[in-house]
């Protein structure tokens, strides 16, 4: 008998096993494989980083603490994920600082796998997430304790699933999808720096009014990226060559409605991580014009190839909108710019 | 941590009603359609999941059925006649469905409207009457058209919209379940409701609520910049309460106010997901286990566009007003080892959460995570 004490597949479902005394357990990895690759990821690691004003702002991210390339440094957002489709993959995590789960969003393994910890487990000291992506594109992970708090301080990272190649060496989105020739992951996302002066891990949790049903986000970053550099720092600006072809992974990770304009025509090629114009019931991608407004809620992905036919600066805006009143946030100050490059 | 009191379906004050977690009869799982509604329109106690008690505003149909599902068939001549025992005036409107409207009601009045049903799909009726306000108290739910003739396709599969709306994408979905390598099953089955669920989203601001009980005339334009909601709920319930635990035998699943929101089922019986947001907050609905494919959605006009592009999608938008359609294919949760399934040490039902990723939502009275919007789907068996 596999052994599933602390957990919701091995105890009863409660009101208080719902959030404030939620399993916690390590369990083996039911159903296990050799892996093809592994992953480490130890969080929550406390990160203190210098705003534009001068501001110190304290992130919680996930480190890499992969045996055979030790001492890696801490960085926010945390270190991305990259596999191969196909791969069984094998996320190992480890908590340094109470219970913590990682959940790969749009991953669709066993519940065990899948980070939840009302329905599986939270996990206390280690446990090992098993999973074999079906499909190659973009996802990302994020802690899914306490979620509203622990992926806003910052405990997620990309998750990207490459496509098996082909032997043409040509690099493809997902298997006999679109080629590109560079990409860039740009992902937004928002800082509320009273949110990050709380220091407990488990706020709110058994019934205490701690706020966080109110967002008021005053920092706007791009990928990591403070938003005032985010149009020429080297992590997020697009350099790109006439005629070649970029790969955008667009994710929304604030909790602002976002919306992003190209000053350049793009292509959405995909969208979730699931690919657009290869199944009768989804024959077309989309071609969208320059200068046309997309919209994501929290957390969804488009995956857009851009392709440029002259050389330029193309400004790409991002506005951050409220969730009710649909305003800039902070006084219209919501907003940031990142650039395509072309020459 | 104490479990918030459960509390018996009662009167309070000799007019006001409770709504608790009174259990709900069990039901068929096959569905009615009717012609004929009458609504009355009064004061509801509700009990929020940590125990608060928010004064609300409901359309009851009889007298402890709050926010009533309307099931309809396409093209029938429809009924609702709405009786007024509010001390304020109210009005009633199926957004997107002509000839729906009946004019502000004063106190103690009764109006009625007879319309015929629209093409298949989902609607949501509300109170027009001052803006947003009264939909915000309560006063909304669902309007649901089953399509003439089960809206089958060529080739005989069952869809929930009328023929004169499919388009080949659409069609080609539907007859790809139980017909194509990555959906072996069962194909999507209409009349069911095992086969498909549904989620109000509403969003509470208790000040708002106290304001209207103490009889303040709340200016409907005031309220987006002073919206601060406290509780995230699907079809009134938040957290805990939008699912059944414990559950002996499958059937039991879909009973109740829980079992009209968590999907269950064996893998390859798709189910609908018909999605509304009643409140005043965009949600981002995102859902574990299986993408899910986005058949409509309703234009700002709240026309129902029928996509012929369809999209798979973990998250997706819906804002205030707007309804939307997807069916959760209850296919093998795909990045679940090829080796592996079905798992062996690993227990069935799979259970996946579906939340709004604007975490904001899975809060309750500002902390208490995950007790706000959300639920979770569960595959009892593989095939
Ligand atoms: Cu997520
Ligand atoms: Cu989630």
């Amino acid at each position: 008998m596999f052994d599933w004490e602390d957990t919701a597949f091995g105890e009863e479902i409660t009101y208080s096993t719902f959030g404030c005394d939620v399993f916690k357990a390590d369990p083996q990895t039911p159903d296990r494989l050799e892996p093809d690759v592994h992953i480490y990821r130890e969080g929550a690691e406390k990160l203190d980083r210098i705003a534009p004003d001068g501001r110190r702002i304290r992130f919680w991210t996930f480190r890499d603490t992969d045996p055979a390339a030790p001492n890696q440094r801490v960085t926010h957002p945390a270190p991305e994920i990259r596999v191969t489709q196909g791969q069984i993959v094998h996320t190992h995590l480890t908590t340094s600082t109470g219970p913590h789960t990682i959940h790969h969003h749009g991953i669709e393994p066993t519940t065990a796998n899948d980070g939840v910890g009302h329905v599986s487990f939270e996990v206390g000291d280690g446990y090992t997430y098993q999973w074999q992506p079906a499909r190659a594109g973009s996802f990302f992970y994020h802690c899914h304790r306490n979620t509203a708090l622990h992926f806003e301080l910052g405990m997620w990272g990309p998750l990207i699933v490459e496509a098996p190649d082909q032997g043409d060496g040509k690099k493809r989105l997902y298997e006999d999808g679109p080629t590109y020739d560079s990409e860039m992951t740009w992902v937004a996302h928002a800082v509320d720096p009273r949110w990050h002066l709380i220091q407990d891990h488990d706020a709110g949790l058994c019934g205490l009014d701690v706020g966080l049903n109110r967002y008021e986000p005053k920092y706007f970053m791009l990928s990591g990226v403070w938003g005032n550099r985010a149009h020429y720092d080297p992590t997020t600006l697009i350099k790109a060559q006439v005629g070649e072809r970029v790969l955008i992974r667009l994710l929304n990770a604030s909790y602002t409605i976002l919306r992003v304009k190209f000053t350049c025509p793009i292509e959405i090629v995909a969208a979730d991580g699931h690919s657009w114009g290869r199944e009768t019931w989804c024959p077309t991608t989309r071609r969208v014009p320059a200068n046309t407004v997309l919209e994501l809620v929290t957390a969804q992905r488009y995956d857009i190839i851009v392709e440029p036919t002259k050389t330029g600066h193309f400004p790409v805006f991002m506005q951050f909108r409220h969730w009710i009143t649909n305003k800039v946030h902070d006084n219209g100050k919501g907003q940031l710019k990142a650039k395509v490059r072309v020459t | 941590m104490k479990r918030r009191r459960f509390l018996q379906l009662s009167a309070v004050g000799g007019t006001i009603a409770t709504i608790g977690l009174s259990p709900t009869p069990s039901r068929a799982n096959s569905t009615t359609t009717e012609t004929n509604f009458e609504l009355t329109i009064a004061p509801a106690n509700a009990e929020m999941i940590d125990g608060t008690m928010v004064y609300t505003l409901q359309y009851f149909h009889g007298f402890d059925n709050p926010s009533p599902e309307m099931r309809v068939r396409e093209g029938k001549q429809i009924t609702v006649t709405v009786t007024n025992n509010d001390s304020q005036p109210h009005g009633f409107i199926i957004r997107g469905v002509a000839g729906s409207y009946i004019h502000t009601m004063q106190p103690g009045q009764t109006g009625t409207t007879t319309f015929t049903a629209p093409n298949g799909g989902t609607y949501l009726y509300l109170d027009h009457y001052k803006g947003q306000l009264n939909r915000l108290m309560g006063l909304h739910g669902a309007f649901i058209v089953e399509p003439e003739g089960d809206g089958k396709t060529p080739a005989g599969s069952e869809t929930p919209y009328s023929v004169a709306d499919h388009n080949p994408q659409l069609q080609a979905l539907f007859d790809a379940f139980g017909n194509h390598p990555r959906f072996p099953g069962d194909r999507w089955r209409a009349g069911d409701l095992r086969r498909e669920k549904l989620w109000i989203f509403s969003q509470v601001d208790p000040t708002l609520n106290e304001r209207v009980a103490a009889g303040e005339l709340v200016d409907p334009a005031s309220i987006p910049d002073n919206f601060l909601p406290r509780y995230f709920t699907i079809n009134g319930l938040s957290g805990f309460d939008t699912a059944n635990h414990h559950l002996e035998d499958g059937n039991a699943a879909h009973d109740g106010r829980a079992g009209r929101i968590m999907p269950s089922g064996k893998q390859g019986e798709p189910c609908l997901l018909r999605c509304i947001n009643a409140g005043l907050a965009t949600h981002a609905c995102h859902i574990h286990g299986n993408h899910c494919f986005e058949l409509a959605r309703s234009d700002y006009k709240f026309r129902t566009e029928i996509s012929s592009n369809i999209y798979e999608h973990d998250t997706w938008e819906l804002l205030p007003l707007q309804r939307a359609e997807l069916l959760l294919p209850f296919e093998r949760p795909p990045d679940i080892p090829l080796d592996r399934w079905p798992p062996v040490e690993e227990p069935f039902p799979l259970r996946y959460v579906m939340h709004c990723h604007f975490e904001l939502s899975q809060t309750a009275g500002g902390g208490n995570y995950p007790q706000g919007a959300v639920t979770h789907w569960q595959m009892t068996d593989p095939l």
